[in-house]
């Protein structure tokens, strides 16, 4: 935060200069994370007195190219949401990592993937083909398809080049700081804001706006013994609403997931799926939940086994919906 | 030039770590591509270090332990037995090919078994090919 | 051909560019409006059990 004395007897200018610059995007983005930040209510008014926002789509209406005629450095923080999908996302990143002295990994998909990293299990052809051409709702004749040039009467147009495989931020440019949540909870955002504007912020590379412990630490769900006998689904089953999900049947990721929601599914009715994902200390979400999970099912033969995890529908959607672009494996093989 | 698989060997000290020892002290002669790391329990074998060991370039993993009933601590394999098949399941929804992963069961006494399960770990895998995991983890994957 | 490009488009929820072309006049004679993203919701939840479905798709829009 800066700390500008100046000299020019301007006192509006000295306050504009001395407000920080925020700037706000979304790449493979579903608008959440934007509408989160506005989630803070009547704190927007005092966001809007501490700093200036000079980029924000979603709310107002800047261009590509002022972001491009700014000096680097020049925005104090980016909050950037969205996975990136597209080369577009990811000349944003590179272009806003230069433009700001502090890049905020905003949401889950910038932190880990998100939704959109499903599209992993994918590829590009498979996406296009039911998009443009299965979908009963897609009238497409000519089967066009997306092409990053096309040729018009008038000239060239372009869009951007759709990747293969969905990319966390992390993976694009150096993100400093990482704020987890599909969105983040709008108390957490507050605690962030506060922590930009008073430059009270941990040492770069943290999780910032969330717990260090799992969701369990804050569930207020009744939790006694852990003996999985079998797995139920809430589509076929009605789970008691006082009691642990697991302990039930249901599948539930709170042990491998980083608390700093107050259990907002759970308290929902809702078992956890692992939005924030995991806490320090974990490489792969996916592979620690299974390890969790695994270490509280009753089985102690193969075909007992098998009969049991055969009432979990989806694997890796489920054990790790949230983060497959950041786990280890990243994609299904191409 | 034929295809030489890398394979990962994750053995539990007590049961399989001695059976492969002993297939080593009995002479057999058998494939050379598991590179063997030893835990003291295969209920200690965390799946991440399957994934990382595809991730960072094995062709193929080989988690073995002690026969169900006989672990040295009593239960660890019964763990891995679960943890094993969720994986097995995760592995597949990756797209990686059943073949390249196996967890067995060989004893102290089990040098002969050792060597086959090697074996024909090593040939199923060759079979197969190089993963292609590793290749596809450049820090950008574009369309092209 | 003088060509006005309005990129990104801003105070909605999506992303999109408009390419406008205009005559020597300066009368508009063509106007495209591209769509660059698309996250493919509709291949990745097939094979999804059902009642995971809305808490996936609830993530097309945020807003």
């Amino acid at each position: 935060m800066k700390n500008l004395q100046l000299e020019t007897g301007n006192q509006k200018l000295e306050e504009w200069m001395a407000k920080l610059k925020l700037a706000a995007y979304w790449a493979a983005s579903c608008g959440g994370c934007d509408v989160a930040i506005l989630d803070i209510h009547e704190k927007i008014l005092d966001l809007a007195a501490a700093a200036d926002i000079v980029f924000w789509p979603i709310a107002m209406d800047f261009k590509y190219s002022e972001v491009e005629a700014m000096p680097d450095g020049h925005i104090d923080v980016t909050l950037f949401n969205g996975a990136i999908r597209t080369s577009e996302n990811e000349h944003l990143a590179h272009l806003l990592r230069a433009k700001s002295k502090t890049l905020v990994a905003f949401g889950s998909c910038a932190h880990i993937g998100g939704i959109p990293g499903l599209a992993n299990l994918f590829t590009r052809e498979e996406i296009f083909k039911r998009v443009y051409h299965e979908v009963p709702s897609m009238a497409n004749p000519e089967k066009t398809e997306p092409e990053p040039k096309s040729t018009v009467a008038e000239g060239e147009l372009t869009i951007p080049e759709f990747y293969n495989t969905v990319m966390t931020l992390d993976q694009v440019v150096d993100v400093d700081y990482y704020v987890p949540g599909c969105p983040p909870p709008p108390k957490q955002i507050w605690n962030v804001v506060q922590a930009i504007v008073s430059g009270k912020l941990p040492p770069k590379g943290a999780v910032i706006g969330a717990s260090e412990k799992t969701q369990c630490d804050e569930c207020p769900r009744k939790k006694q013994e852990k003996k999985i006998t079998g797995f139920k689904r809430i589509a076929t089953a009605q789970p008691d609403p006082d009691t642990c999900f697991l302990e039930q049947g249901f599948l539930c990721l709170g042990p491998v997931t980083r608390g700093g929601c107050d259990a907002r599914c759970m308290t929902s009715g809702v078992p956890c799926r692992g939005c924030f994902g995991s806490p320090d200390g974990v490489v792969d979400m996916g592979a620690k939940a299974i390890s969790a999970i695994a270490s509280v099912i009753e089985a102690k033969d193969e075909a007992e086994v098998q009969r049991i995890i055969e009432q979990i529908p989806d694997t890796l959607r489920s054990f790790n919906r949230f983060g497959i672009p950041a786990s280890l494996i990243r994609r299904k093989v191409l | 030039m034929t295809f030489e698989p890398k394979i990962v060997g994750i053995l539990c000290n007590w049961c399989s770590y001695t059976g492969a020892d002993l297939a080593g002290t009995s002479r057999i002669k058998y494939a050379p591509n598991v590179r063997v790391v030893r835990v003291m329990c295969s209920g200690r074998v965390d799946p991440t270090f399957i994934l990382k060991a595809f991730a960072d370039g094995a062709d193929g993993v080989l988690v073995a332990g002690c026969h169900p009933g006989d672990c040295h601590y009593i239960e660890g394999n019964y763990k891995t037995i679960r943890r094993m098949a969720l994986l097995k399941r995760m592995l597949a929804d990756y797209g990686i090919e059943p073949e390249r992963f196996r967890l067995e069961w060989v004893s102290a006494g089990e040098g002969d078994r050792w060597a086959q399960v090697v074996n024909s770990i090593t040939e199923d895998v060759r079979k197969l090919g190089p993963a292609k995991i590793r290749p596809a983890l450049r820090k950008k994957i574009s369309a092209a | 051909m003088k060509r006005i490009s309005i990129d990104p488009i801003t105070r909605l929820e999506g992303h999109g560019k408009i390419d406008i072309f205009l005559a020597d006049d300066g009368s508009v004679a063509n106007a495209y409006f591209q769509v660059p993203e698309l996250r493919g919701f509709e291949k990745f939840v097939e094979g999804m059990p059902i009642e995971e479905v809305p808490r996936v798709v609830s993530r097309i829009c945020g807003v």
